[in-house]
């Protein structure tokens, strides 16, 4: 049993309060979360340091501008913070973060987690227009029953693992009915106890309904079938591969936006990329025709590659593609493929090494075959 | 090809899937005849893949670039900034009726290509991109040669030659007819005018909405960070973007600080830095070929708000973007005689 703090009033409240709390009993020196940050109520990410201004947080807005994970390496890339801070991300912003965590382009320490079980949020597009802040009452509906929304993420629509790994407190989100009556913080670390101290609320020994969101998982699985069957189809072969990424426009915004791509200097923008006239001189000897800039198919190939066994499925590939490739789908596929083989989930445990950088003697002997 | 007078053509040619269309350098004289000189898009601005295969060199074959004006003008920047080696290139343009958003054209590619061939016929641009709509040098010869097709008789077009390289050409191919070209030119001049007037007042509107620094900031409150602006801009060229570098990353420290100063800060903070240092290091070349616009995924009207940007900073030094090749890149010359205004203010 894990401890929990229940408190009887709607949760996103709850959890503004306990932000607020924190701030004035002085355990934390800031937080960061999402906050409506202009009259036009826009929502970003943001380093919330006077209690006064948790009231404009939305910790649950179902927005990802950014992922947090790349956001919590930039905070703490040049070292850990000194000064306690709490940070509310998605369970895949913090596996994002633990990836580069292992990485060393970042640090846990002094830093205070909250997730929740998450039930996905929409595309980027949709903030435009201020579509997000419309649906919001139909968001929420949809948390209270764990349903999936047509209009979500395809990344989140296919998401099996909503449940946060490392968090110190874990909200009760999805599928919770009473969400708006009732709040449950799983308090999963003794940093969590800690900080909750104090706080109003009761404190019970509780778990997560897991038989609740097995089914929920039952969904999101059903869900991933049919967009994976219907991707494989296209993806076939150097055609297919073809057909998905011809229209590239090789912006690499994919990878900007990517928690997982860190690299100063990406290989595929160094000079090893740069066309000599002596390649293409000989290229075009061979082939009558040659596309420029070249290695727009090259690119994605090696991205898969490079981020495949961290790749968390966040989705914020596809929503900064401005030619609208289904990434998400893409790399989640390959990613979990790459994944199964070394039984890895990427930023699930802080103290398992990536199994690109692990050397077993004994491993993968069909292949040396 | 023919003449030998090119050994290959750099053009656009349609995807396989019918989705998209990409510059590709032929050589193979067979594949002409899949190529679309003018596409109802711009995937990648031309200049980047000038720059692609010129930047380390000239190599030894000769290349004829097809290319929209814009596309030219800022191939002729990056020649100026050192990114482009243009001796074995012959620039040729056309006159340039826009191009179509990439969203828009994704949507149903067989449908867009028959609303642009349409908004040709009809010489209506709301199809088009935005700065499509206001440009005003939609026929501007910054190349060696351009094809015109306004003010000519149906079927016909002008060759007009706008350098040696662009003489040589013709004379190769025997082209010694020395037609007027005087309904080009007033054609052209029509048009322009025209797009003046509506550039003058789209600017003049937009500086009204996102005046100040509220406005300002609102307007780019839904930025991502993606950088894909810079990413796709032809000008920007750097390897690595200062707003990318160590420059720019703090320590936790910093940040709380800056946070505490202000109760709280957007994080990352300077997004809109990012979107005002852009504009100070590259809007004396900007074309205003809108390729950032398209390829922002928050549709922040960025190659609009550039364009307006340009237009006073390449004014104040009476300078066109890639009007010529000789002509020098403003910021850096040095005339020891200008901007009195500047100094005269801070006596």
């Amino acid at each position: 049993m894990t401890k929990a703090l229940k408190m009887n009033k709607n949760t996103q409240q709850c959890i503004l309060d306990f932000l607020k709390f924190l701030l004035e009993k002085d355990k934390v020196k800031g937080v960061f979360t999402l906050k409506r940050i202009n009259k036009n109520k826009d929502v970003a990410y943001s380093l919330i340091t006077n209690p006064d201004e948790i009231s404009t947080a939305v910790p649950f807005y179902p927005l990802m501008p950014v992922n947090a994970g790349k956001l919590l390496s930039r905070f703490t890339l040049k070292g850990s913070t000194k000064k306690p801070v709490v940070a509310v991300v998605k369970p895949c912003e913090l596996r994002g973060f633990i990836e580069l965590i292992k990485r060393e382009q970042g640090s846990l320490e002094n830093l205070f987690i909250i997730s929740s079980t998450c039930s996905g949020v929409y595309p980027l597009k949709m903030a435009i227009d201020g579509v997000i802040e419309k649906n919001l009452p139909e968001y929420w509906d949809m948390v209270k029953k764990g349903e999936i929304s047509p209009d979500l993420r395809s990344a989140c629509r296919t998401c099996e693992e909503f449940i946060p790994y490392t968090a110190d407190i874990t909200v009760d989100l999805l599928g919770k009915n009473d969400v708006d009556k009732q709040c449950i913080m799983f308090l999963n670390t003794e940093k969590a106890e800690e900080l909750a101290k104090d706080m109003n609320g009761e404190i019970l020994d509780k778990e997560l309904d897991n038989k609740k969101l097995d089914k929920i998982r039952d969904k999101r699985q059903n869900e991933k079938k049919k967009f994976f069957d219907e991707i494989e189809k296209k993806l076939n072969g150097m055609d297919g591969l073809i057909e998905i990424f011809g229209r590239c426009i090789g912006c690499h915004g994919c990878s900007k936006v990517c928690p997982i791509c860190y690299c100063k200097l990406c290989i595929f923008e160094s000079p090893d990329s740069e066309y000599r006239p002596s390649n293409y001189e000989s290229d075009l000897r061979i082939k009558g025709g040659l596309k420029v800039p070249p290695g727009t198919l090259y690119y994605q190939l090696g991205r898969l590659t490079h981020i495949g066994i961290s790749c968390v499925a966040c989705g914020q590939c596809e929503d900064a593609c401005p030619v609208d490739i289904p990434l998400s789908i893409i790399f989640k596929k390959v990613g979990e493929s790459i994944q199964k083989i070394f039984d890895y989930v990427p930023g699930k445990n802080i103290e398992e090494e990536i199994p690109l950088v692990t050397f077993k003697q004994e491993e993968f002997v069909e292949i040396e075959k | 090809m023919d003449k030998g007078i090119f050994d290959a053509i750099l053009i656009p040619m349609k995807v396989p899937a019918g989705d998209s269309y990409v510059y590709v350098l032929i050589k193979d004289k067979s594949l002409i005849k899949d190529v679309l000189p003018f596409p109802p898009i711009m995937s990648v601005q031309g200049a980047k893949a000038v720059s692609s295969i010129t930047r380390l060199g000239k190599g030894n074959i000769k290349i004829a670039a097809v290319m929209r004006p814009c596309e030219i003008r800022a191939t002729i920047e990056l020649a100026k900034l050192e990114q482009t080696n243009l001796e074995n290139i012959t620039l040729v343009s056309m006159d340039c009726p826009g191009v179509i958003p990439f969203s828009d054209f994704i949507k149903d590619p067989e449908k867009a290509m028959e609303l642009f061939d349409n908004a040709i016929k009809q010489e209506d641009d709301k199809i088009m991109r935005p700065v499509c709509q206001i440009c005003d040098k939609s026929s501007m010869i910054a190349g060696d040669l351009h094809i015109g097709t306004l003010g000519a008789k149906k079927d016909t077009f002008f060759i007009i030659s706008n350098s040696k390289k662009g003489n040589d050409v013709l004379d190769k191919l025997d082209i010694t007819s020395k037609d007027s070209i005087d309904s080009w030119k007033a054609k052209v001049k029509e048009k322009t005018e025209k797009k003046q007037i509506k550039r003058k007042k789209t600017h003049k509107d937009l500086k009204t909405q996102m005046g100040g620094l509220d406005n300002f900031l609102d307007t780019f409150s839904k930025c991502i960070n993606c950088h894909n602006c810079m990413s796709v801009c032809p000008i920007c060229y750097c390897r690595l973007c200062y707003f990318d570098s160590d420059k720019v990353k703090y320590s936790p420290k910093e940040y709380l600080q800056r946070a505490e100063n202000k109760g709280s800060i957007r994080f990352l903070p300077d997004t809109s830095l990012f979107q005002i240092g852009r504009m100070i290091h590259m809007s004396l070349s900007c074309v205003s070929c809108g390729s950032c616009e398209d390829a922002c995924p928050m549709s922040i009207p960025v190659a609009q708000i550039f364009s307006m940007i340009a237009d006073e900073t390449q004014g104040l030094f009476d300078y066109i973007a890639g009007r010529s090749l000789y002509e020098p890149i403003p910021l850096k010359t040095y005339k020891e005689d200008e901007l009195h205004e500047v100094e005269d203010a801070h006596d």
